[in-house]
């Protein structure tokens, strides 16, 4: 048991880093403060980029990895 | 009303559009609620039993989190870091002339503020989640109750554990902001501000639930009113002055353009929740600074002086200062994102003007005049609704997050008006119902 929760443990750091430096990766879009609590003129146009497109893709895997890995976790904890 | 909802629901697109996004909210209502690793989840439960309803320290970050802040769960951090990181950029838009010089860039300027905005809100996310782990290892501190009570609600707290547990919390909060961006892109409304609406949201039932413990009467006069409360809220919210522009008309070739009467907006509420988050995170200062002498057993004067007059907020003198910073913050906040000189700028630019007014100076003073006024008017109301929590908790002694007041019920009719629009607006693309019907 102790191995599965170190591995599990040495996952979520790395998925833990891959998805921050995927997030900050990515275009961020949303102008502000304003824009936030109302006011703003909202409607972005434009679709996105292939590689934006691409990076979604890799994020929502790395994502689910990070999940799984913090759902197996709990679970580890839960019936030891 | 409801037809439109099922034309809503019948248009494609919109459908589409419209499940993204309650998928997306469901899923952060999910990661609220699963404990962060080297947390013990029925620890963390005893401790709230043994709490005797305190903590209004951490109230305003709490209720932005949706409560799950004070569960220690993934999504402990929840959108508070992203929105401390958009005010500070905001702020510092005044303060540093390269961000002032990429304001006025348009569209790339603030592309690129948006990109300072994300790396500071990951720096603010992992001291958040570094101070939030420390306060953790001695629960009573945030969670209220005794240390006898409640002594831990870490199993194991090594270096390597809570480092695991930083880094986590650091990755989930940079997730929430990308999903709050996917729901601005392919989904409907700001996303950022959904996830705001879906935390406060969903402690309203429970907040409401816990007056009908004091009895039904009282409960019902409290649903009443906050009925009553709302639809005003809703009145004030889209209100606005609209100040005439005339566009002198122009020959282009053998066109003419312009010629046209348009207004500029001025809304009554302009600075919105900002100036409440504001006062309410200043006036939290003082007791915590004062939290750190509450263990001693003969504390100097001004911890007792800020123990009885700023720890609860029905205090009068509390209400007092509250309203004076409210007030100090709307005006300080409309000053700095809307400049009666940049707009009388644009106006002359665009070659129209104010009937009645001379371009240029003139202008400005007219615009700065008007803006004054209806900020009066604006900072008023705003003051007058933050206090509805404080009064409610002196009279039916309701929790600090009362849903009909403050923060959250601009967060809820706020950010509800603003994507109910935009769903209008798409829907009305579709079909379009002409003039005559």
């Amino acid at each position: 048991m102790d191995i599965l929760k170190i591995a599990l443990q040495v996952l979520l750091v790395l998925s833990s880093l891959f998805l921050t430096m995927l997030i900050l990766m990515h275009k961020g879009s949303g102008g502000g403060l304003s824009d936030m609590f109302g006011g703003g003129s909202g409607a972005t146009m434009g679709g996105s980029s292939m590689a934006e497109r691409n990076l979604n893709r890799i994020t929502v895997g790395a994502a689910g990895l990070w999940f799984a890995a913090i759902i197996g976790l709990g679970l580890v904890e839960r019936f030891n | 009303m409801l037809t439109s909802f099922g034309r809503a629901f019948r248009t494609p697109e919109l459908r589409n559009k419209i499940l993204f996004t309650l998928a997306i909210m469901a899923l952060f209502r999910l990661g609220s609620h699963i404990p962060t690793p080297g947390i013990s989840f029925d620890l963390v439960k005893k401790c709230q039993e043994a709490a005797t309803g305190s903590g209004s320290l951490l109230g305003l970050a709490n209720l932005f989190s949706g409560g799950a802040l004070l569960q220690l769960s993934i999504f402990a951090l929840g959108i508070m870091p992203y929105i401390t990181a958009s005010i500070i950029v905001q702020l510092l838009t005044v303060v540093i002339p390269r961000f002032e010089q990429l304001k006025k860039e348009g569209q790339s300027g603030q592309a690129k503020m948006t990109q300072y905005t994300r790396y500071l809100t990951i720096a603010l996310a992992l001291l958040q989640s570094s101070t939030l782990i420390t306060a953790a290892r001695n629960p009573s501190s945030i969670l209220g109750g005794s240390p006898a009570t409640c002594s831990t609600i870490m199993p194991d707290d090594s270096i390597p554990t809570i480092l695991i547990m930083i880094i986590t919390l650091t990755a989930a909060t940079g997730l929430i902001m990308w999903l709050g961006e996917q729901v601005t892109e392919r989904g409907i409304g700001n996303g950022m501000s959904l996830l705001i609406l879906t935390a406060v949201a969903a402690s309203v039932p429970q907040s409401i639930w816990a007056i009908r413990d004091q009895g039904w009467g009282k409960f019902l006069i409290v649903v009443v009113m906050g009925l009553a409360i709302t639809t005003a809220v809703v009145f004030v919210e889209n209100s606005q002055r609209r100040i005439p522009v005339q566009y002198a008309k122009r020959m282009i070739g053998r066109r003419s353009y312009g010629g046209t009467t348009t207004y500029i907006p001025l809304k009554v509420n302009m600075a919105n929740v900002i100036p409440i988050i504001f006062a309410t995170s200043l006036l939290s200062l003082p007791m915590l600074v004062a939290q750190f002498q509450g263990s001693s057993t003969n504390p100097p004067k001004w911890v007792e002086i800020i123990n009885t007059y700023f720890a609860r907020g029905d205090h009068p003198l509390y209400m007092a200062v509250y309203t004076v910073l409210i007030v100090f913050f709307t005006f300080f906040y409309v000053s700095i994102t809307y400049q009666p000189d940049e707009v009388a700028d644009n106006l002359k630019q665009a070659g129209s003007f104010i009937p009645g007014v001379r371009a240029g100076s003139s202008t400005a003073k007219y615009l700065s005049y008007v803006l004054n006024r209806i900020t009066t008017v604006g900072a008023i109301y705003i003051a007058v609704l933050a206090l509805i929590p404080l009064i409610a908790l002196a009279l039916v002694n309701a929790n600090q997050n009362f849903p009909f007041g403050g923060a959250s019920i601009l967060i809820l009719v706020g950010v509800g008006l603003e994507t109910v629009k935009q769903v209008d607006s798409k829907l009305q693309q579709h079909n379009y119902e002409g003039f005559l019907r």
